[in-house]
């Protein structure tokens, strides 16, 4: 069974994202195991050391404890692979890093609200927790309509890297799957290619080699994707293609993630994104 | 629900007695088709006063087949608009003074056609005014820049200084999706039945906004759109959330009104009514592509 953790706290992203994770849960049978970090670092400073530091923060527990627990109460009939929240004090990042490490965990989950500015999306990929985490990470953006999900594909995606861990990560979910071979190009040169029109103009052998490597990868594991395109364009105009998805996958490099127009890509997408490391 | 339809004889006030058509067959409100004749200002006919015009003046005509096209939504038995049976009953002609009369009874929901003489917008603001209305419809003219019979402007007033909602509507674009800027602190159930309506009026995706002020939501706002969303999601929509900055909603909504319709909560005390001033709502109402709902 996939184990996965969840960040909560008493916000509507977070609200968001477990009703997500519990609808898809419904779909894979997915160990959805909560956490709440009541941040150090952001928040409020310990009064003191010590006794009275640690009554503080007993205090600061019992007091978000109620509203999360009666959050994940409210979800609990629907979602009986929902954990009771584990619960700390600290540095959020640190926190959670430390619970990845301690316990082996498939997914990481959070919510992330969907802006019209950007950079709070971009800015998650720069982070320690972000650039440290090993297993894949899904930001949910909205709750919508798990119906059908996207892989999407660039000429230097290494397959190994995402369709195992999509498989591992969405084993049994019902879900409608296509694949998009997406050509980033910067703002300005727009173009839209489908199909067999595609295939003529761009590296055909790239776009053969990648599709038909990632439809034979799928079928492996028992997915087969109803639709393959190719899109070449400016993120911002891909977009629109995504819109009728309710997850949309890729994979980043840690390295050059943050620069990426596949991340930026990622950003303009209003569902939930689930992004494999590479 | 009470809708008022503000029609003249050009093909987008048409496609508005479709759209108020499709409203009603949902909500089985009460509507008005408006005919304004505008003294000295007619587009196609030289100016009329009150004693000029009769029924062979094109706009009853008009009026007459836009009832017809209303009616042709509906079918015959379960139309809420059908006068059904007649009989006498006591009518008070003037205060104390009542009299039995031979009336048309029973129509569930009134459908009347009206026509008024002078100023398009006052007119139109009156009507809406006098009757209490809900709801004004009103098309224009999108290629030129949203005329109304030939007069810049009108829709324009009539949103700025109407007390009720009123929606523009535009013909040329299907809707396929319905974006709403929410007021954070009104928000009437009749605004989010109103969306709710024209989602499925257009079977489009309903996106809400919320506004910020800095890099996150105020908290009581986040519970405010988290009862939004689910008030959507128990009646089988799914609605998207998207967080917009106060400093970037000129760009939002220019950017948004190019693919859908924009629904702007306006309230006296709504933030909105400060950061989106009349003229910026009038350049939104002249340069939108899509038809703009404006809520109140």
């Amino acid at each position: 069974m996939i184990r996965a953790l969840i960040f909560v706290d008493n916000r509507l992203a977070s609200r968001i994202a477990l009703r997500y994770a519990c609808r898809l849960a419904k779909q894979t049978g997915m160990d959805l195991q909560t956490i709440h970090i009541e941040d150090t670092e952001h928040g409020d400073t310990p009064p003191g050391t010590g006794w009275v530091k640690s009554t503080w923060e007993k205090g600061l527990l019992v007091s978000a404890g109620a509203e999360i627990s009666q959050l994940i109460n409210e979800l609990k009939p629907t979602c009986p692979t929902l954990r009771k929240p584990k619960m700390c004090v600290g540095a959020r990042e640190t926190e959670i890093l430390r619970e990845l490490e301690h316990t082996p965990y498939d997914l990481f989950i959070e919510g992330g609200l969907f802006s019209f500015n950007k950079s709070g999306f971009l800015g998650r990929f720069g982070t320690k927790l972000y650039r440290e985490i090993s297993c894949p990470i899904l930001v949910v953006k909205n709750v919508g309509d798990i119906k059908k999900a996207v892989i999407l594909i660039e000429d230097t995606t290494d397959l190994w890297s995402l369709i195992p861990r999509f498989f591992r990560t969405l084993e049994g979910a019902d879900l409608e799957l296509d694949i998009l071979h997406v050509k980033l190009q910067k703002p300005g040169r727009l173009s839209f290619k489908e199909g067999a029109e595609a295939m003529k103009t761009s590296s055909v052998e790239d776009v053969d080699k990648i599709i038909i490597s990632a439809k034979q990868m799928l079928g492996e594991t028992g997915w087969s994707p109803q639709k393959t395109r190719v899109i070449r364009d400016a993120p911002a105009g891909i977009v629109d293609s995504l819109q009728e998805y309710g997850l949309v996958v890729s994979c980043l490099s840690r390295q050059t993630a943050r620069k990426s127009s596949m991340l930026e890509l990622l950003s303009h997408v209003p569902s939930a994104v689930l992004v494999c490391w590479q | 629900m009470r809708i008022l339809v503000a029609v003249d004889r050009n093909p987008y006030s048409a496609n508005s007695v479709e759209v108020v058509a499709k409203l009603a067959a949902n909500t089985w409100a009460n509507v008005t088709i408006l005919g304004v004749l505008s003294k000295g200002h007619s587009q196609s006919s030289s100016p009329v006063s009150s004693q000029e015009w009769n029924m062979e003046h094109p706009l009853p005509k008009a009026l007459q087949d836009y009832q017809k096209t209303f009616l042709s939504h509906f079918k015959e038995e379960e139309c809420p608009y059908t006068q059904r049976d007649f009989g006498y009953e006591l009518v008070e002609r003037r205060k104390g003074v009542w009299e039995e009369l031979y009336v048309a009874k029973s129509a569930r929901k009134n459908l009347r056609a009206r026509i008024r003489m002078g100023n398009p917008a006052k007119e139109i603001l009156a009507e809406a005014q006098e009757e209490e209305m809900d709801l004004i419809v009103i098309g224009c003219d999108h290629s030129s820049g949203c005329e109304w019979e030939g007069l810049g402007g009108i829709p324009q007033k009539v949103v700025n200084d109407a007390t009720c909602s009123v929606l523009v509507a535009k013909e040329e674009k299907t809707v396929n999706r319905i974006v709403c800027c929410l007021d954070h602190d009104l928000v009437s159930q009749q605004s989010l039945e109103m969306i709710n309506q024209l989602v499925t009026l257009h079977n489009a995706k309903l996106e809400i906004v919320g506004l910020t002020e800095g890099d996150e939501l105020k908290i009581e706002v986040e519970r405010k759109m988290d009862a939004i969303l689910q008030y959507y999601t128990t009646r089988g929509l799914e609605p998207l959330i998207e967080i917009v900055e106060l400093s970037s909603l000129d760009a939002f909504i220019s950017q948004e009104a190019k693919w859908g319709l924009m629904a702007l909560w306006m309230g006296k005390k709504s933030i909105l009514e400060k950061v989106f001033p009349r003229r910026k709502v009038s350049k939104l109402i002249q340069g939108s592509e899509s038809s703009v709902l404006i809520l109140r």
